[in-house]
């Protein structure tokens, strides 16, 4: 779906609020059902955005993360009062493996969230954001992402044509490939090197460095902005309130409470779930306003 | 013309600039003055200045150096400029697309100067409106800048610096990376702005056949001073009554050889009230004034052979090389490399650049290769090469697959010179490399191998510099070396013409030459017409991942108008025979 429909149209402020509020709640509210609700509102905004595509080649380093937590965590930790099983002699408690199991279930999620704000703040969106704090450092971190695939496609250009000529890794004596190894990298640094002169006359011709710069990546602020940013704000109140409260936390240690919602913990777990699902509105909102424009035609 | 009312854009005033540690100034003495709105053509052998020029008109580039003399824009020092109101007044546009190139995306890019500047969000909107409308850029504003292909890339150069809305705009030899086709669409949008919004413009370039009926002048600079300063017919005369060959090099095609004609008959003395024709149309409506003052009705077409001076027509009825005689010759020539069924793609996503070519290169064949941009010249030279690998079909060398050569030894007999010479330097200095290339193959003795070799490429002053510190022309002429070294039977060039001025151009084509005169068969991929003409014995046409056409050059240029060089175009299909002779001869000589 490109830029300008549902969620990816919102402006960078917004998201930058949403996904600060999502990971820090996603820290704050230690409680595997809250986080089990959060990470399925994170999944669902992740299917809708690019039917779970991205999420899914991601899916397995994640479970890789989680299954590891699972393991290590009880085994590295022994506190808790009740004592499940003994293996061998570490005494497995109850306390870690329920925290274990938040804390891979807190990972799993906090993942997926980053995974959709991969799709929603490209790189223009980030850019646009930083350039506000400090254009130069945008645009030095922007040229540094150009740099490392060009060097990449060069570095293999090289290597190509050397190995023309006999001065490659694959061939010779161990010193003789390790010679050829500096010397395609020393060319590759001195073209590069070359270049980036050119490229640095090409930016003073055009008023580098003349005095202060602006910007000319540009995101309007909406009335749908203002709208999701209200509500945003209001939940994140809403939340704080109740976890300063003590709600939205499930004790661990030293002895496990009980899974059972409080009524600060279920009032937590909705806000929040509607916290996360507040760009799927606009996703909604635009996806049924086409289907109406189509069924009209 | 010469009206003190109109305004100076930019003087020099006795301008001498020296390098630190050079031992002669790189200017000297240079007085010259360009009004608003003219269109200047910097003409000069490499090295004699023309960049230093261009550069100190551009304060933010201005080399280091000791200056002496003033340098006025608009009648006021440019010393004495604020540093954005200078940054914004001159545009400079440089020869390599990509390293001009600044930030990710082409609408990100075009915006840059005018961040830097602190225009204000909607001034930036507007202006690029209206520059995405004019160069036509508005399908490309969302794409990433290194997708582009050279032309474009340059296009966005040009409009970026625009942007500023610059009033002199200097151009230092912007078409010598771009194709011939993408070279002449910039140089009409550079036409286009100097006609349209008055741009005073300055332009240094070798490429002059398009370029000189456009301008309103020509400087000529060498070593440092100013040759000669006047109108471009004014210096098609001074050129030739120097006679001198650099000097006609810089000369458009048609011109050059109207002047010979001119040689050959008193009668057409350029003084002898013929303008010297510049350009394909003004050529034709000279050789048909000229056949109409003999009495000799013209043809339609403008094509009455009889212009072209008898020397030719001997030299053509003595040539035992007549199409048919050479085909023969051609045909019993045993086939070197031979391609079969080759389909490439560079990888499965992409569409095949080759599909199902076949192909022959014979032994001692000189070949041409054309084809539009992209059309897998370059892909096809390096599948030859051995670099990459067909999906499909097969290369065999000398009735051997490829497959069962050792890649160290295909290397030994096919070599390859790869569009960015750049690409072929290894080591500290040209010296090593180029004895290393000699070592490789074992030479008795690869420090005087490597010697005689620069020696012949006129490169001995330069064995001790860096790789990286040669000019465009040395770069292309020493990785030729390198590769020569190697004593390659089969030699692919990847345009080795590019950016190289025509006084080394021709004396590449000698090169080329004495190398297939020693034995090695030559295939060159090549946008360059002209130098194509000169030197190929076949040319081939690569479209649509397929040789279409295979040929002799003179029937294969005969009829083509793209395909065409200057003269073949001027004299149009039954004079092409002697266009070829005209060319070959030029070449040679």
């Amino acid at each position: 779906m490109s830029e300008g429909f549902g969620a990816r149209a919102l402006h960078p402020v917004v998201l930058l609020v949403y996904y600060a509020g999502g990971i820090t709640f996603g820290m704050l509210l230690f409680h595997p059902v809250i986080l089990l609700a959060g990470w399925a509102a994170a999944l669902a905004v992740n299917f809708h955005l690019d039917r779970g595509r991205s999420w899914r080649s991601w899916s397995l380093p994640m479970a890789g993360g989680v299954l590891l937590l699972l393991v290590l965590n009880p085994l590295i930790s022994h506190r808790g009062r009740t004592v499940w099983f003994y293996l061998g002699d570490t005494p497995i408690t109850l306390e870690s493996v329920a925290y274990g199991a938040t804390m891979a279930l807190s990972l799993s999620f906090l993942l997926t969230l980053f995974i959709s704000y991969r799709l929603l703040m490209t790189e223009h969106k980030f850019l646009f954001l930083f350039a506000r704090v400090s254009p130069k450092f945008a645009l030095l971190v922007m040229m540094a992402a150009g740099l490392i695939p060009r060097l990449r496609r060069r570095m293999y250009e090289l290597m190509r044509i050397q190995r023309m000529r006999g001065v490659t890794v694959s061939e010779g004596t161990v010193l003789e490939r390790a010679r050829s190894g500096a010397r395609l990298v020393a060319s590759l640094l001195a073209w590069t090197l070359e270049d980036a002169l050119q490229t640095a006359d090409s930016m003073q011709a055009r008023g580098y460095g003349t005095g202060p710069r602006s910007a000319y990546l540009h995101f309007r602020f909406r009335i749908r902005d203002v709208v999701t940013i209200c509500g945003l704000l209001a939940a994140s109140g809403a939340i704080f309130a109740l976890w300063a409260g003590g709600g939205g936390v499930l004790e661990i240690y030293p002895r496990l409470g009980s899974l059972a919602l409080s009524g600060a913990d279920r009032a937590a777990m909705l806000i929040y779930a509607a916290f996360l699902l507040m760009p799927l509105i606009w996703e909604w909102r635009d996806r049924s306003k086409w289907q109406a424009l189509r069924s009209a035609a | 013309m010469e009206g003190s009312e109109q305004v100076a854009s930019f003087a020099f005033r006795g301008v001498t600039f020296m390098y630190p540690e050079a031992d002669r100034p790189a200017l000297s003495g240079v007085n010259l003055s360009v009004k608003e709105g003219e269109f200047a053509v910097l003409s000069g052998p490499s090295g004699s200045g023309k960049s230093t020029l261009l550069r100190l008109l551009k304060r933010e580039v201005s080399p280091g150096g000791r200056l002496n003399g003033t340098i006025l824009l608009d009648d006021r020092p440019i010393e004495a400029w604020p540093a954005r109101e200078a940054a914004a007044r001159v545009g400079l546009v440089m020869q390599h697309p990509d390293q001009q190139l600044v930030v990710d995306t082409v609408e990100h890019e075009l915006a840059f100067g005018m961040e830097n500047l602190g225009f204000s969000r909607d001034a930036m909107r507007r202006r690029m409106a209206e520059m995405a409308g004019f160069f036509g850029l508005e399908p490309l504003l969302s794409r990433r800048t290194d997708e582009l292909s050279g032309g474009q890339k340059q296009t966005v150069n040009l409009a970026a610096v625009l942007m500023l809305q610059p009033r002199l705009l200097l151009l230092d030899e912007p078409l010598a990376q771009l194709d011939p086709l993408s070279a002449r669409e910039l140089l009409g949008m550079i036409r286009r702005l100097n006609d349209e919004w008055g741009i005073t413009v300055l332009m240094s370039e070798h490429r002059v056949d398009d370029l000189l009926p456009a301008a309103d002048r020509v400087v000529r600079l060498e070593e440092g001073a100013v040759a000669f300063d006047g109108s471009p017919r004014e210096f098609a005369r001074e050129a030739w009554e120097r006679r001198e060959s650099a000097w006609l090099r810089a000369l458009p095609a048609v011109t050059r050889w109207a002047l010979e004609r001119g040689l050959d008959d008193s009668a057409l003395e350029p003084a002898a009230g013929f303008p010297v024709p510049l350009s394909v149309k003004e050529g034709r409506q000279w050789v048909r004034r000229i056949a109409e003052m003999k009495g000799v009705s013209a043809a339609p077409n403008g094509g009455d052979c009889s212009v072209v001076p008898t020397t030719d027509r001997r030299a053509e009825n003595a040539d035992p090389l007549t199409p048919a005689a050479d085909m023969r010759a051609a045909d019993s020539r045993k086939p070197l490399l031979e391609a079969e069924e080759l389909f490439f793609a560079y990888d499965a996503r992409s569409p095949a650049v080759l599909r199902g070519l076949d192909w022959t290169v014979r032994s001692g064949d000189r070949i041409a290769l054309f084809g539009g941009n992209g059309s897998g010249k370059s892909t096809l030279l390096r599948l030859l090469a051995g670099l990459h690998r067909p999906q499909r079909g097969r290369i065999r060398l000398n009735g051997e697959p490829f497959s069962r050569i050792a890649s160290r030894s295909l290397h030994a007999r096919i070599g390859y010179l790869a569009q960015n010479p750049q690409l072929h330097f290894a080591f500290d200095t040209l010296r090593e490399d180029l004895t290393h290339a000699a070592a490789r193959i074992g030479a008795l003795d690869p420090v005087g191998e490597a010697l005689r070799m620069a020696s012949r490429f006129g490169l001995t002053h330069a064995l001790d510099r860096h790789p990286h510190d040669l000019s465009g022309g040395e770069r292309q002429l020493g990785a030729l070396a390198v590769v020569l070294l190697g004593k390659p039977e089969l030699l692919l060039l990847d345009e080795p013409t590019k950016g190289i001025d025509a006084e080394r151009k021709m004396r590449l084509a000698v090169h080329l030459e004495d190398i297939h005169r020693e034995g090695a068969t030559i295939v060159m991929a090549t946008h360059d017409v002209e130098f194509a003409a000169a030197f190929a014995n076949r040319c081939s046409l690569l479209f649509q991942g397929e040789i279409v056409a295979d040929d002799m050059p003179g029937s294969f240029f005969r009829g083509n108008l793209f395909y065409a060089t200057p003269l073949h175009r001027l004299l149009g299909g039954d004079c092409s025979r002697s266009a070829d002779r005209a060319e070959r001869g030029e070449a040679l000589r």
